[in-house]
């Protein structure tokens, strides 16, 4: 077993070594991606181990230091991990088609699919483990820097993140290959672009679950004291509606897209809509992956503020809190920053799902060039592809956070009406068009002729 | 784009054309005179150049040395979006595999240049059913090119790269990937349509038999031009 | 002209086949004969009646009796049952692969190499005898409205000068180790 397994450690490096560029760049994002995920658990992680009211923590105006606030930040470092889930997602896309067929290959060579699956597995858990150990290492020091004495249980729950992330990388890798190894055969011959066909990706889902499972239990044993029913509904409550949101969010996005590109490829005039329209339509589900996060996002922004505003009035309207102000703002300027760490890693995801897109298709983009169709009817359609789906979706999920808003403004009468959240979805869009456009120099680089030449 | 026709000389002309792709030089000083309405064939082993040349004829990339005259116009002269412009109108250009969008039905792939020419969808449309009509393409507008079968596919490509009505069609390998009685029906197909309408035609290919459809064969061998032989 | 069949061998067993339509007389089967094999040698008629003479001497036809149509008196000829027999046997026997090369290109280049001639430029010059007859072929196969029979028949010249050709082009590229070794021989 250790022998076979260190020969296919050897082969895994062999093939990666062997592979072009895009295996560096899907290996360096997925690494990152990784160190993300692994820092935003081991923060979730380190807190959860923490029992009652904790002064020796003094960070951020003592909001880690009472157990009801600490829950919060737990609950918005695990949400974090969606989009991250959502950019590892499309990382293990890079280079897909190719990876499938070298694994096929594989197979026709002789290779049961035992040893295929370990390798696929190790090559993903290997780009994950550099992620993890950078990150773990990067916070073991920061950990030491700002608690006096870390307990026990805090490190075995670090160490179990460092381990268990990586774990999870390679359990995912081998799992996306389960059908090269049933029919090798069939994903070596297969020309064309790789056609995944399946609905709201279950993987995005199960880690959904995951995430949220794990959240519920960190808020339980965070909140000390008796534990009655009470205390279980909130958090309860909070999870079901981000689950249903999450689920709903990939759901719409898909269906959005399916609509969009159904209801524009019959009309469409142009010839830039129609290429955009017509690869939506024939995989709507590809576009949903990264849409649906952009969606989450959305709606947690526009929501966010919204409620800032209204939490904010009634704040100043009834200073006998007792409470220094500062402490509700770190609060609030905390959750406004970890939205925009979101949205900036589900910016990332979607330009690496532009770029991931262009690259596979170079050599029939190439050849379209080749004959004559313009460079700006092919850039507008990728910017197209982006932008047609996304505006209905981004309406609906800014009108959900606006209406989250709206309604915490009505209970708490503060009467204000939360117009500066309607600017949060505009400016996702804009974003998430600029991010798409990061794309543009990769496709005139696609566009070259000597792209021809491959095969 | 005025059609600027000197009728004296051949339509399209490449003269002492050399190109390297990175240390390879593909193309050492290599030259072809292409008639207005003839077929030639362009042939040779692998790696001698043929693509690169065909490349250079039709503007798709630019040589490093030497001329390329079409219709009395230097092609090294024009800019990247008349280059462009003289391949979507005046060119058509069918590969081994792969120039139609997947995503695409057969219908629209082949309307694709009407439209970027300005042709609203149902002109497109229909100019697009009546070519693939002549290719035997019929009844397969809805098809997507992953439900086509490999001579399916490549009557769709020529039927796109025929479409505007080009004087002179680049076929690169285009019976590469057909086995041989698909090979025929497209090659039958091409060499009827590119007399009935006119259209010059440079073949590039490997196969003797795909090259006895062309009125003249020219033979290509590391990059120049090699030494034709006159049958007796 | 490629003569897609050779040797009176076949001949007869061509002559019968048409017979098994139905009786004809010579100058009909000549002429159904360069109808169904556009692309062969045309039959000679005098090849016809010895042919035919042979096939009534060896039991395999019969003459069936003298027609005249209006015009000139003609034998009428039908096969036998024996004939039927024979023709049945020899469609179905299989033709010997060539065991010997005797092939007038390859003796060409060979002396050419030992007479220290030009081998490469009398490749050439054959090989665009043979694209010439090539294109020849293909302008028949594809007119429209060729028939079956001369589609087949230039299919079968076609690839039979197409593997000529891939040997002149392989050995043009070898024929600088060809010479070496003729040479040294």
């Amino acid at each position: 077993m250790t022998a076979s397994l260190t020969s296919d450690l050897r082969l895994a490096w062999r093939l990666t070594r062997g592979s072009d560029r895009r295996e560096g760049w899907r290996i360096a994002l997925t690494a990152t991606g990784a160190a993300l995920a692994t820092g935003f658990a081991l923060a979730a992680g380190a807190l959860a181990s923490l029992r009652g009211d904790h002064v020796s923590v003094s960070l951020a105006e003592g909001l880690l230091s009472r157990p009801g606030t600490r829950a919060g930040v737990i609950l918005a470092l695990l949400l974090l991990l969606v989009p991250v889930l959502g950019f590892l997602g499309q990382c293990a896309r890079i280079g897909a088609v190719h990876r499938d067929r070298r694994l096929a290959g594989l197979r026709l060579a002789g290779a049961t699919p035992g040893q295929v699956r370990r390798i696929a597995a190790l090559e993903t858990g290997l780009a994950c483990l550099l992620g993890s150990a950078v990150a773990t290492a990067a916070s073991v020091p920061v950990l030491l820097g700002t608690w006096e004495r870390p307990a026990v249980l805090t490190w075995v729950v670090l160490a179990l993140v460092a381990v268990s992330v990586p774990a999870l990388g390679a359990a995912t890798g081998a799992l996306a290959l389960r059908r090269v190894v049933a029919s090798p055969l069939g994903w070596v011959r297969r020309v064309g672009p790789a056609r995944s066909g399946r609905g709201p990706g279950r993987l995005f889902l199960v880690s959904l679950l995951l995430v949220a499972g794990l959240a519920l239990l960190a808020a339980n044993t965070t909140s000390a004291g008796p534990r009655g029913p009470m205390q279980l509904r909130t958090p309860m409550t909070v999870f079901a509606a981000l689950l249903g949101v999450g689920a709903g969010a990939v759901w719409l996005s898909g269906a959005v897209c399916r609509l969009v590109g159904r209801t524009l490829a019959g009309r469409a005039r142009s010839a830039a809509t129609l290429i955009a329209a017509e690869r939506l339509r024939d995989d709507p589900w590809a576009a949903a992956r990264t849409h649906a996060a952009v969606l989450l996002v959305t709606v947690m922004g526009t929501g966010f503020v919204g409620v800032r505003q209204a939490f904010l009035d009634t704040l100043y309207e009834d200073r006998q809190l007792g409470e220094s102000i500062t402490y509700y703002t770190t609060g609030l300027d905390l959750t406004a920053a970890a939205i925009a760490v979101g949205l900036v890693i589900t910016l990332s995801a979607l330009a690496v799902g532009t770029a991931e897109s262009l690259s596979t298709r170079r050599r029939g983009l190439a050849a379209q060039a080749a004959a004559g169709v313009q460079r700006a009817v092919l850039h507008r359609a990728l910017i197209l592809e982006t932008a047609l789906p996304l505006a209905p979706s981004l309406l609906v999920a800014g009108a959900g956070g606006a209406a989250v808003g709206a309604g915490y403004s009505a209970v708490t009468a503060s009467g204000s009406l939360p117009w500066a959240a309607l600017l949060v979805p505009l400016t996702v869009y804009a974003a998430c068009l600029l991010s798409a456009a990061t794309a543009l120099p990769l496709l005139r680089r696609t566009l070259r002729p000597s792209e021809l030449r491959h095969a | 784009m005025s059609n600027g026709d000197n009728t004296a000389g051949p339509l399209l002309a490449g003269r002492g054309l050399v190109k390297a792709h990175g240390r390879t030089e593909a193309l050492r000083g290599a030259g072809v005179e292409l008639n207005a309405g003839e077929i030639l064939a362009l042939t040779g082993p692998s790696g001698s150049g043929k693509s690169t040349l065909m490349h250079c004829l039709s503007g798709i990339v630019r040589p490093d040395a030497g001329t390329v005259t079409y219709a009395g116009r230097r092609l090294e002269e024009l800019p990247e979006e008349r280059l462009s412009e003289l391949r979507r109108t005046e060119f058509g250009v069918v590969f081994q595999f792969g120039q139609l969008i997947p995503e695409l039905t057969a219908a629209d792939n082949v309307a694709l240049p009407l439209m970027l020419a300005g042709a609203d969808r149902a002109t497109a449309r229909s100019a697009a059913a009546e070519w693939l009509e002549r290719f035997g393409a019929r009844g397969q507008e809805d098809l997507r090119p992953g439900e086509m079968s490999g001579g399916q596919a490549q009557r769709t490509a020529l039927a796109r790269a025929l479409v505007t009505g080009p004087r002179v069609v680049f076929a690169d390998e285009p019976t590469g990937a057909l086995d041989s009685l698909a090979g025929e029906q497209l090659m039958t197909a091409l060499v009827h349509t590119a007399r009935e309408t006119g259209t010059a035609v440079l073949l590039i290919t490997h196969d003797a038999q795909v090259a006895a459809y062309a009125d003249r064969e020219v033979r290509l061998r590391d990059g120049v031009l090699a030494p034709q032989g006159v049958a007796a | 002209m490629y003569a897609v069949h050779n040797g009176a061998m076949s001949t007869r067993h061509i002559l019968l086949g048409l017979l098994a339509s139905g009786p004809s007389h010579g100058y009909d089967l000549k002429r159904r004969h360069d109808e169904r094999f556009p692309q062969a040698r045309p039959l000679a008629y005098g090849q016809v009646y010895t042919t035919l003479q042979r096939l009534v001497r060896d039991g395999l036809a019969e003459v069936e009796g003298t027609g005249s149509d209006g015009g000139p008196e003609r034998t009428m000829y039908r096969a036998t049952d024996e004939g039927t027999r024979e023709l049945t046997c020899w469609a179905g026997e299989i033709a010997p692969p060539a065991p010997f090369v005797t092939n007038e290109i390859f003796a060409k280049v060979v002396v050419s190499i030992l007479a220290d001639g030009d081998p490469a430029a009398y490749l050439r010059a054959q090989r665009a005898a043979h694209m010439d007859r090539m294109r020849e072929l293909t302008a028949v196969k594809s007119a429209k409205g060729a028939d079956l029979a001369t589609v087949l028949s230039a299919d079968f010249a076609l690839n039979h000068l197409d593997a000529d050709l891939r040997w002149m082009t392989t050995t043009a590229d070898r024929l600088t180790t060809l010479t070496a070794e003729v040479d040294t021989a």
